[in-house]
């Protein structure tokens, strides 16, 4: 605990041993491959698959009329009227966004089956469509799902304080149009499943990379109407999730009707333009008004948020509602109101995505206050420090209800000003303008809310039969006296295996190379809840909840038994070394011999303990559900971060580059302080990624502009800086020894990039309003100012 | 990700390559393949058959020859960055490899397949068109030499026919006091040019510009070269005034297309920017 | 000269990683698929279908390659070492054991690339700065590490290489 140890999977990662989905190999295994939608929104006439189903390997074909008779729509957890959105794995009688997948095919190559796919003829009725959320909501807009009659998913309103009152109050209304955009992490491996149904037991054996397979189950359950206690969900090695394999249900539920149609086992492994057609992050503007006093103080936010989710509601609407988590982000006020919309467009469906609907939010915050100082002539980080939550007050109870676990803000400010030299950064700055260039500082400070309460989708519907959440882990000790622990986690590169080791390790006075951590997920195998899986920054607490309490009632057993054998007491056993040490006398017994004792020589027990050395626990925090006002803690652990970036940015192309990345960050105890600052730097470089390069962008006809690697840029090693981290450690005051989920970072670097580059601006007067920076779009800003300056001359 | 189906030949000579071109309609070139199974993969192109020609190892080399330096078509792309004498002779070549993709792809693409290949976008065509370089096609007549300014014919569309190869690049060597850069503005330092600019000059004392050739990637369908920034140019001092009032004449001729990463309008800017810039590089190369 | 018709299945014999290996292909196989589902070395991986990300990265004939933009059957004859045959037996390359010690991994997908193209580098470039493995490793993409941790590994694995004598250089 507390030690930067190696991690127990690399042997295998960097030996090329690992077992990702794609590596799966079974005995007469096809492929299948996808036909997709070219048309954002379009009736479908006619799927014709004769031809494709006569060429030579080809084993079937699966259309959206058959899916609509062999299952039923996939669950929605939406409020009426948006509830009647029909989902399937396959478009049924209308497409709704480019890349919907159309018709699928199996063969016993994948070539083969990409040749078929030029078989199938569909003849489409296009329609118009509708690209973003506001348009969306007119009266007269397309409708993307005719029957719902609307676009609109949910609507909330979250009211609290006295928003009107600080309006007046204020001395000045700072306004600003904030736009978030649309990206994605972009795991480097794509989405794969494979599925086996086993017709000699009715088992539906799924192969696959979904980061929480079990929460599935329902979907997939009632979507294709087979038994849930017949699925088999298997999890290996998964290259990155992000988030983004959240929501592969209906590919899982498609390839499992795939395997039942051929009789095979069906692999589908998702090409990268695939991918980028159908895994997005949610879009969001904002209307955005900040009561203010003129020495800094932030009275309030007042917002409208419009939020588009695309074609299909998959795990949302949850994300109208998780914002609500970091409700202010890191700052005292407590007046609030934010109406938030939800809104389906002709776009692909969203999935969360690493900081999933916080991160817009805590952007849309951290670019007010800039926007806030600059308006008010006062420093950036003068207004913060005049603004944090104060660590004194912490724990702290936003005003929807969230309790933030500690913290030091204005430290981690401090902290990284010292880092990056922000004093010294100030003076280049000046000395640069008057040479004509531009450099640009940007702060940030976002909160990471970690381990999710479910019951947040409450607020939907009250009736949504979602809430709190839970993890399992089973330790055991087998009669050799080896330790072996099962998770319900489902690792796509945290180092699960390692910090599970690490836990159990202290709990038992043993060393980490003690104890086997069974990697990947079987559902047949592993302890697991329903809501298991890595998500929400949460594998880290939840998975030390259940560990701790597995290894907790273990423990108990091997302190009985040790206290029988050696006739003393259980109370003043200690486990150390290997041994069951009694505290009093010192007399030891080894583990393995009480293993012994409890699987094989049984006679030697307790009276009435029954045989065996195994554990498993469901752990779950301790949470509540929403009241009237929507109040509730949605998560248990608040790590926060604060970055400042520094730019130099090119007045001539709007092109820019970091000369200097800071980051603090406190996620508590730390378990392995090295795998911490890699989640950090990972966060980092999707923030970074986002908000300098990657973008999903749309023509006028709901084209996909950015779907392959081309024009979807991914920062290389040379693209990202170096990056400064620097830690604070204040425990987290709820969770498991005092530690937090770390991992997500808030998508930080959108607001400290999009901070510095109007910072860099500044001499211009440009407000920077997209959390997205594109030179082409920078270099019209300044044309379009300075032609406007010369006119006005 | 598979490609379509296809016929392949492996070539043992250029002469044999030629013959199969000519006998196969819809064949292609294979060379580097790192534009061409690009395309294939995605199914954006689908040629029938390919002539592999990445085997004919006599058509890599850098030679020396008496009035020009001769490279060989099949010449990898991260030769041209760490070769010598180009580095001496004709430094805009060596900038222009150096920015192609990636390590692993400038192992395998030649300077033959990405003329051939012809993107306006692409780094090596802006810079040959800036150099004037000449082009030694052959076919079953024989052999016959084109320069840059017919080579490129429009976009993806090149002066070497059906059934011929490309087999040397040769850069006549440059008069006393001339120097040559390039510079690709682009997002990622690896990417296709958002505006690729060439330029190949030559002064004489009080740096007077005795020649110069600029040359425009990405901004219409073929390398695009700036014949108005030439004409004021020679004769003139080469002081920034002089430059940029040059570089405003750099649109002419210009129709860049639009895309997510460069408007129109922003590439025409670009154009008069990294014209300024690039005459400026390639001036401290002067010694 | 060697000709191949679109339906005609070839055997492809190469040497991967010091062995002799036979398989089949048809002409449009990708040499990547080739190694993964004909031959079983799934270490080398597939991530992007634009010769992007580098997860399929190969030394093939001393030279780092994308094994997703050549064709198996130009593998005939070609002398190929993937990430299964970095190791001596047990015994790891010291870029494996760099990037273990330095947590230049996390998902560990990317890794294979990652180590074939940071041994390339070293090969040519036995002390490089910061600059020149970023430079290095550009056609390699990460979605975990943010590039610092791997950089570190790389920085760790060629101090490890220079005092063995620049032996493991040399065995590739």
């Amino acid at each position: 605990m507390g030690q930067p140890l190696k991690r127990k999977e690399d042997l295998r990662l960097v030996t090329g041993l690992g077992k990702f989905v794609d590596d799966v190999k079974l005995p007469g295994l096809a492929y299948a491959s996808i036909l997709r939608s070219p048309y954002a929104n379009a009736r479908i006439k006619k799927v014709d698959v004769s031809k494709a189903v006569v060429l030579l390997g080809v084993i079937c074909a699966l259309t959206g009329e058959e899916v609509a008779k062999l299952t039923d729509p996939f669950l929605q957890i939406s409020p009426a009227p948006a509830n009647k959105v029909k989902d399937y794995c396959l478009a049924v009688e209308k497409v709704h966004f480019v890349g919907e997948p159309v018709v699928a095919v199996v063969a016993e190559t994948r070539g083969i089956a990409e040749d078929a796919l030029e078989l199938v003829n569909v003849e489409y009725e296009p329609l118009d469509h509708v690209l973003d959320a506001r348009s969306a909501l007119n009266p007269d807009a397309t409708l993307v799902h005719e029957q719902v009659g609307s676009n609109l998913v949910f609507h909330g309103t979250w009211n609290y304080g006295d928003i009107e009152g600080a309006l007046k109050e204020a001395d000045k209304i700072v306004r600003a149009k904030l736009h978030f955009h649309r990206f994605s992490s972009t795991p480097i491996e794509n989405n794969g499943v494979v599925v086996n149904y086993d017709r000699a037991t009715g088992f539906l054996n799924i192969y696959c990379n979904n980061q929480m397979p079990m929460f599935c189950i329902p979907w997939l359950s009632f979507g294709l109407k087979f038994p849930s206690n017949r699925m088999r969900m298997i999890t290996g090695d998964i290259g990155g999730g992000f988030g983004t394999k959240i929501i592969s249900y209906p590919y899982i539920a498609l390839i499992c009707l795939l395997s039942m149609k051929a009789k095979r086992p069906v692999k589908w492994t998702e090409d990268r333009r695939e991918h980028m057609f159908a895994n997005h992050g949610n879009e969001r503007s904002f209307d955005v008004e900040v009561p203010v006093k003129k020495d800094g103080t932030i009275l309030g936010f007042k917002v409208d948020a419009y939020d588009d989710c695309g074609a299909y509601t998959r795990y949302e609407p949850a994300g109208a509602t998780i914002w609500a988590q970091v409700s202010p982000g890191v700052y005292h006020f407590s007046n609030l109101k934010v109406d938030f919309f939800q809104v389906m467009t002709n776009k692909a469906p969203v999935g969360p995505n690493r900081g999933y609907s916080r991160m817009q939010h805590l952007w849309m915050i951290e670019r007010s206050v800039d926007i806030v100082a600059r308006e008010l002539g006062l420093d950036p980080s003068e207004v913060r420090l005049k603004n944090y939550v104060r660590s004194d007050e912490m724990p702290y109870v936003t005003p929807s209800g969230g309790i933030y676990d500690g913290g030091n803000y204005a430290e981690s400010l401090r902290k990284a000003m010292r880092l990056i030299d922000y004093d010294g950064l100030r003076e280049e700055q000046e000395r640069a303008r008057k040479q004509g260039k531009m450099i640009g500082i940007g702060i940030a400070t976002a909160v990471d809310s970690g381990t999710n309460n479910f019951g947040q989708v409450k607020i939907l519907t009250d009736d949504n039969p979602f809430s709190g959440n839970s993890e399992a882990a089973r330790v055991s000790i087998d009669g050799l006296g080896q330790f072996q622990v099962g998770l319900g986690t489902v690792p796509q590169g945290q180092g699960h295996e390692t910090f599970a080791a690490q836990i159990v390790a202290d709990e038992f006075g043993v060393s980490p190379d003690q104890i086997a951590v069974l990697m990947g997920f079987d559902s047949a195998i592993n302890p697991y809840s329903h809501q298991s899986g890595s998500y929400a920054s949460r594998s880290a607490v939840m998975g030390t909840g259940a560990l701790l309490g597995a290894s907790k009632k273990l423990k108990e057993k091997v302190s009985r038994i040790g206290a029988h054998l050696m006739k003393t007491k259980a109370e003043d056993i200690e486990l150390k070394d290997g041994n069951a040490v009694d505290k009093v006398s010192g007399k030891k017994i080894p583990l393995r011999q009480i293993a012994n004792v409890a699987w094989v020589n049984n006679l030697l027990l307790p009276e009435g303990m029954e045989p065996g050395l195994v554990a498993t626990h469901y752990w779950k925090p301790n949470f509540t559900l929403p009241d009237k006002k929507w109040r509730l803690n949605q998560t248990l652990t608040y790590s926060y971060q604060t970055h400042i970036a520094a730019i130099e940015l090119d007045p001539e192309t709007g092109k820019f580059r970091i000369l200097r990345y800071v980051i603090v960050d406190d996620c508590g105890r730390q378990i392995n302080p090295m795998l911490v600052e890699g989640q950090v730097h990972g966060a980092a470089a999707h923030g970074i990624g986002a908000a300098m390069f990657e973008n999903f962008e749309y023509d006028e006809n709901g084209q996909l502009k950015s779907n392959t690697f081309i024009d979807y840029l991914v920062p290389s090693a040379i693209d990202m800086p170096h990056l400064i981290t620097g830690h604070l450690v204040t425990p987290s005051l709820f969770a498991p020894m005092g530690i937090r989920g770390v991992g997500e970072g808030g998508g930080t670097p959108l607001g400290a990039i999009s901070n510095a580059v109007e910072d860099a601006l500044a001499p211009f007067g440009i407000e920077i309003s997209d959390s997205h920076q594109n030179p082409q779009h920078i270099h019209k800003l300044i044309r379009d100012k300075v032609s406007k300056s010369k006119r006005e001359n | 990700m598979t490609p379509k189906k296809f016929d392949y030949y492996s070539a043992s000579s250029i002469g044999e390559a030629i013959q199969l071109l000519h006998d196969k309609e819809d064949a292609k070139v294979l060379a580097g393949g790192q534009s061409l199974l690009a395309l294939m993969k995605l199914r954006l192109a689908a040629p029938s058959a390919l002539v592999d020609i990445s085997n004919l190892s006599d058509l890599s080399y850098v030679r020396e020859d008496k009035e020009y330096l001769g490279i060989g078509a099949l010449t990898i792309h991260d030769i041209l960055e760490h070769n010598q004498s180009i580095k001496k002779l004709f430094p805009i070549l060596t900038d222009a490899a150096s920015k192609i993709g990636d390590q692993q792809i400038r192992n395998k693409g030649t300077i033959g397949g990405s003329s051939c290949h012809a993107d306006p976008a692409a780094d090596l065509p802006t810079a040959l068109a800036a150099l004037d370089a000449r082009f030694v096609i052959h076919s079953g007549k024989g052999q016959r030499i084109v320069p840059a300014t017919e080579f490129f014919k429009d976009l993806f569309e090149t002066a070497v026919g059906h059934d011929e190869v490309l087999s040397e690049i040769r850069l006549h060597y440059l008069p006393p006091n001339s120097a040559s850069a390039y510079i690709k503005h682009s997002r990622r330092e690896g990417d296709f040019a958002i505006v690729g600019t060439g330029v190949v000059l030559t002064v004489d004392s009080g740096n007077v510009c005795k020649d110069i050739r600029i040359a425009y990637g990405a901004v219409g369908p073929t390398p695009l070269r700036g014949r108005s920034v030439e004409s004021y140019l020679k004769g003139k001092t080469l002081d920034d005034k002089n430059i940029a009032d040059a570089a405003e004449r750099a649109n002419e001729g210009a129709d860049p297309p639009s895309d997510m990463h460069g408007s129109k309008e922003y590439r025409l800017d670009m154009m008069k920017v990294f014209t300024r810039r690039t005459i400026k590089m390639a001036m401290t190369r002067l010694k | 000269m060697k000709s191949v018709t679109r339906s005609d299945i070839v055997q492809v014999k190469c040497k991967i990683n010091g062995k002799e290996y036979t398989g089949v292909a048809e002409p449009r196989l990708l040499l990547v698929h080739f190694i993964r589902d004909e031959l079983n070395l799934t270490g080398t991986h597939i991530g992007c279908d634009t010769g992007h990300c580098g997860a399929c990265t190969i030394f093939m004939n001393g030279k780092t390659v994308k094994s997703c933009m050549v064709l198996a059957i130009q593998a005939q004859g070609a002398d190929i070492t993937t990430v299964e045959g970095l190791a001596d037996g047990d015994k790891l390359h010291p870029i494996q054991e760099a990037f273990w010690e330095n947590h230049g991994l996390q998902c560990g997908y990317c890794t294979p690339g990652m180590l074939i193209s940071g041994l390339y580098l070293l090969q040519r470039n036995p002390d490089p700065t910061e600059d020149e493995i970023r430079r290095g490793i550009e056609g390699n993409l990460c979605r975990c590490t943010g590039y610092v941790n791997i950089v570190k590994s790389i920085k760790a694995a060629a101090k490890k290489m220079q005092s063995e004598g620049g032996k493991s250089a040399q065995q590739m």
